[in-house]
């Protein structure tokens, strides 16, 4: 090992043990609010508030998680937005209800992607397009010809985007797809369940009955195939410029303190790692936990914004 | 098929001391904060959920099952007692329990409330533990259409509680249906009437408007009377009765399908996902009331009334898991909170449940039963601290429980928002109530208008516009009969009233 080499590892080394060192000072003055953008329940509630648990075990900050609900995260994101960046609140969201909005009503909602600073994600949602294991067709070519030769089939789903990724097939297809709307995914598998819809669109839930055999998997909603199912295309693989992809994530309010920022992030990064947080987002999101950290997140809700554009055929 | 043995070995589980211990702890937390209005026994499930994880599954969902099925009996309490429910299923029970709380019999009145609860709780868990199965393809079978005349129907019963002024009961319930309206259109996402806040993107907060307009609107209403006066919550006098502190057997057993026929509407529309039990408690009611040969007792402490509401909301709470265990499908958000905790421990609710996880199945229905036992002990003597408190100088009672509801909205809608939201719906609710408009009325139309928009959304889209098709429907155009041979029946019961 040359010295230079040598003298490098120690800097860098010596900066690290500083930073690490300017992190465990750094600390929340009073609580630490965990907002989730979503009902007490849902997959996001209970992946918050056991990551608001184990930070809390972890660094010994007092770390409060509570819902905010409106819009899908809407309301939440724009009082973190308000308010001042003092690295006092984390606000807990998925991305996709928060970029359609700002494309679709850019004038209306209070803030945009620069009125954050991202911490990290959790997850990524398993989108994927099923039916029930009994339906004449068993991939989207099949679902088309069968839509087109019945004159149109009954498509469930329970978030904005997922109806506009069909439409992108439907524009291309004229399959005549009818969607029907629903609130939340339970509500839609039991529609799938029952016979009321041919398929529809699940976020991981549906892997229980895929075990069961009462799924089949048509498409992939998101932008690359999912581990459990690597047969199944994406959509986007089919040849449909489109997907979907909703990830958990976590951002402050812009202008916070770098080093508040960098605690807040090492902590919620610490805390994601930790095994009871992976078990339960297995358990809960049926997929495993992602991080992209801070940067990247950024950078994928700006990519999710241009991708957004696209659903809307803009 | 679960095999005997597992069955015994789940049964078996619930009954250990440790398990039973948290059932325990589950009701007594259940039933104190179903009793202190605006916390809730969902509050308290959202807030537990993490420390189940570090818990055995059976003795975590068993605690969470005990905090749920406490909550009901407490709920009663306020509602009875002070005739502040905390959630819009109360008010059902409220509509008569206050009255006969009043005629200085609240003792009675609570302890009503309790063995109805109880009783229709037991049995909605049997049915679980029996047919489930068969219950849940009929849950199935109930697509968007038949959803959309069952709502239907409901509303055709419950037209029944109008009461004496049609036009006035209309007004409430298009006003209730106005309020229902507000937040993002369940087909296309559009936000409607939220002028520019994103809180009301999801609608009013629910808890905040129950609580702002059945419990505040009534504390302020009590308060402007008191006009400065010191005088208890409740007007204790002793009738001097021993009677009047109990409920006989001959009481109970006089209530016996009233009951039955509380616990089987709760218990059917609990089966069925996002119905509720708001619902149920007042269909109930409703149908007990018609089918009365005294419906003009209803309303004054008639014991009916309590066991109508009390039997079929708690119903819905046991028949809430029929969609759930079989199908992984929550019927309620306490409902959705025991699917998180199952969840977290990696049992995956559905399909595949009772082959998997059979023994834990079958030690959360020994829990059910064993929590159903200990709502009944513990309420006996809950009740009666219940009692003490509310003697206490109502301008402490009051104050306390509005500090209370500020606290239990704020926590449960997120902040201040929902504690304006609050204010303004008990504003509207004493304007309301002063004037002679069903607050009920409206209450009921304002939580049941939302899913009848989504059905009625959804059905169109299935039927393609087309709405003959509905001929296709059978249980549907059943329901749809019934409504109508319903309405016929109220609106010649109301003529014959008017004659009289």
């Amino acid at each position: 090992m040359t010295l230079r080499k040598t003298l490098a590892g120690l800097v860098a080394g010596l900066s690290m043990t500083l930073a690490s060192g300017a992190l465990a000072d750094w600390a929340p003055k009073g609580p630490l609010k965990l907002q989730i953008g979503f009902a007490a329940g849902g997959s996001t509630d209970t992946m918050g508030r056991v990551i608001a648990k184990v930070m809390k075990e972890q660094t010994g900050w007092n770390v409060i998680a509570e819902n905010k609900t409106g819009g899908g995260g809407l309301a939440m994101f724009t009082g973190i937005s308000k308010m001042p960046a003092r690295g006092t609140v984390i606000g807990m969201g998925v991305n996709m209800p928060i970029l359609v909005n700002l494309n679709k009503r850019p004038e209306q909602v209070p803030f945009d992607l620069d009125s954050f600073d991202y911490l990290g994600t959790v997850a990524r949602a398993q989108v994927a397009l099923v039916a029930r294991a009994d339906a004449p067709f068993d991939d989207l070519a099949g679902m088309i010809d069968y839509s087109k030769a019945n004159g149109g089939i009954a498509v469930s789903f329970d978030a904005a985007p997922q109806k506009l990724l069909m439409e992108v097939v439907n524009a291309k297809e004229a399959a005549d797809f009818r969607f029907v709307s629903t609130k939340g995914e339970a509500e839609g598998q039991k529609l799938i369940l029952g016979g009321q819809v041919m398929a529809g669109f699940s976020a991981g839930t549906h892997v229980k009955y895929l075990d069961s055999g009462d799924f089949k998997m048509i498409a992939v909603g998101n932008n690359s195939r999912h581990s459990y199912a690597p047969n199944t295309p994406t959509i986007n693989d089919l040849g449909y410029d489109a997907y979907v992809d909703p990830y958990f994530y976590f951002a402050t309010t812009a202008g916070t303190d770098p080093e508040a920022k960098a605690a807040l992030a090492d902590a919620l990064a610490a805390a994601i790692e930790s095994d009871e947080v992976q078990k339960v987002v297995r358990n809960v999101a049926s997929t495993d936990p992602l991080n992209l950290g801070a940067e990247a997140t950024k950078a994928m809700m700006v990519d999710g914004l241009q991708n957004v554009g696209v659903l809307f055929g803009q | 098929m679960v095999d005997f043995a597992t069955m015994i070995a789940g049964f078996s589980d619930a009954f250990t001391l440790w398990n039973l211990g948290f059932v325990l702890f589950g009701v007594v937390v259940g039933q104190f904060v179903g009793a202190v209005p605006g916390i809730g026994p969902v509050m308290a499930m959202a807030i537990a959920i993490p420390f189940t994880f570090g818990m055995d599954p059976l003795a975590g969902i068993g605690f969470l099952v005990g905090v749920n099925k406490g909550g009901l009996v407490g709920g009663a309490v306020p509602a009875v007692l002070m005739n502040t429910p905390g959630t819009p299923d109360a008010a059902a029970t409220a509509l008569d329990g206050y009255p006969l709380s009043k005629a200085g019999k609240p003792l009675k009145a609570t302890k009503m409330a309790l063995f109805s609860s109880v009783t229709g709780d037991t049995f909605s868990d049997i049915v679980l533990i029996t047919v489930s199965a068969p219950l849940a393809i009929i849950a199935l079978k109930m697509g968007p259409i038949e959803i959309f005349a069952l709502m239907i129907f409901t509303f055709s019963v419950l037209s029944g509680l109008i009461g004496a002024s049609l036009i006035k009961g209309i007004i409430a319930a298009t006003l209730g249906l106005l309020c229902g309206t507000v937040g993002a259109d369940p087909e296309h996402y559009t936000p409607r009437l939220i002028f520019g806040q994103f809180e009301l993107y999801d609608g009013f907060p629910l808890a905040a408007v129950a609580i702002g307009m059945l419990a505040i609107s009534e504390i302020l209403r009590r308060l402007a009377q008191s006009q400065g006066r010191v005088r208890p919550a409740v007007d204790l006098k002793d009738t001097g009765h021993a009677a009047d502190r109990r409920v006989s057997w001959a009481e109970y057993w006089a209530c016996r399908f009233t009951m039955l026929r509380g616990a089987s509407i709760g218990t059917l529309l609990g089966a069925m996902p996002g119905i509720g039990s708001t619902a149920a408690a007042f269909m109930s009611y409703a149908a007990t009331k018609s089918a009365s040969d005294a419906p003009e007792s209803f309303g004054k402490g008639n014991l009916q009334g309590i066991a109508a509401a009390e039997s079929a909301n708690s119903a819905v709470v046991g028949s809430n898991l029929i969609p759930l265990l079989t199908l992984g499908i929550p019927g309620s958000v306490g409902a959705a909170l025991i699917i998180s905790a199952f969840m977290i421990h990696g049992i995956q609710p559905g399909p595949l449940l009772f082959q998997d996880q059979g023994r834990l199945i079958y030690g959360l229905f020994g829990a059910m039963i064993m929590a159903n036992l200990m709502n009944l002990l513990v309420g006996q003597v809950g009740l009666r601290f219940w009692i003490k408190v509310v003697a206490a100088p109502e301008t402490m009672i009051f104050a306390s429980a509005l500090l209370l509801c500020i606290v239990g909205v704020s926590l449960a809608t997120g902040g201040l928002f929902g504690v304006a939201v609050m204010l303004g719906f008990a504003g509207l609710g004493y304007l309301m109530a002063s004037f002679g408009y069903s607050v009920v009325i409206f209450i009921i139309a304002f939580f049941l208008g939302p899913r009848f928009e989504s059905s009625l959304g959804q059905g169109l889209v299935l039927l393609n516009g087309d709405l003959t098709g509905v001929i296709y429907h059978p249980i549907a155009m059943i329901l749809l009969l019934c409504s109508a041979a319903s309405l016929v029946w109220f609106l010649r019961q109301n003529q014959h009233a008017h004659e009289d």
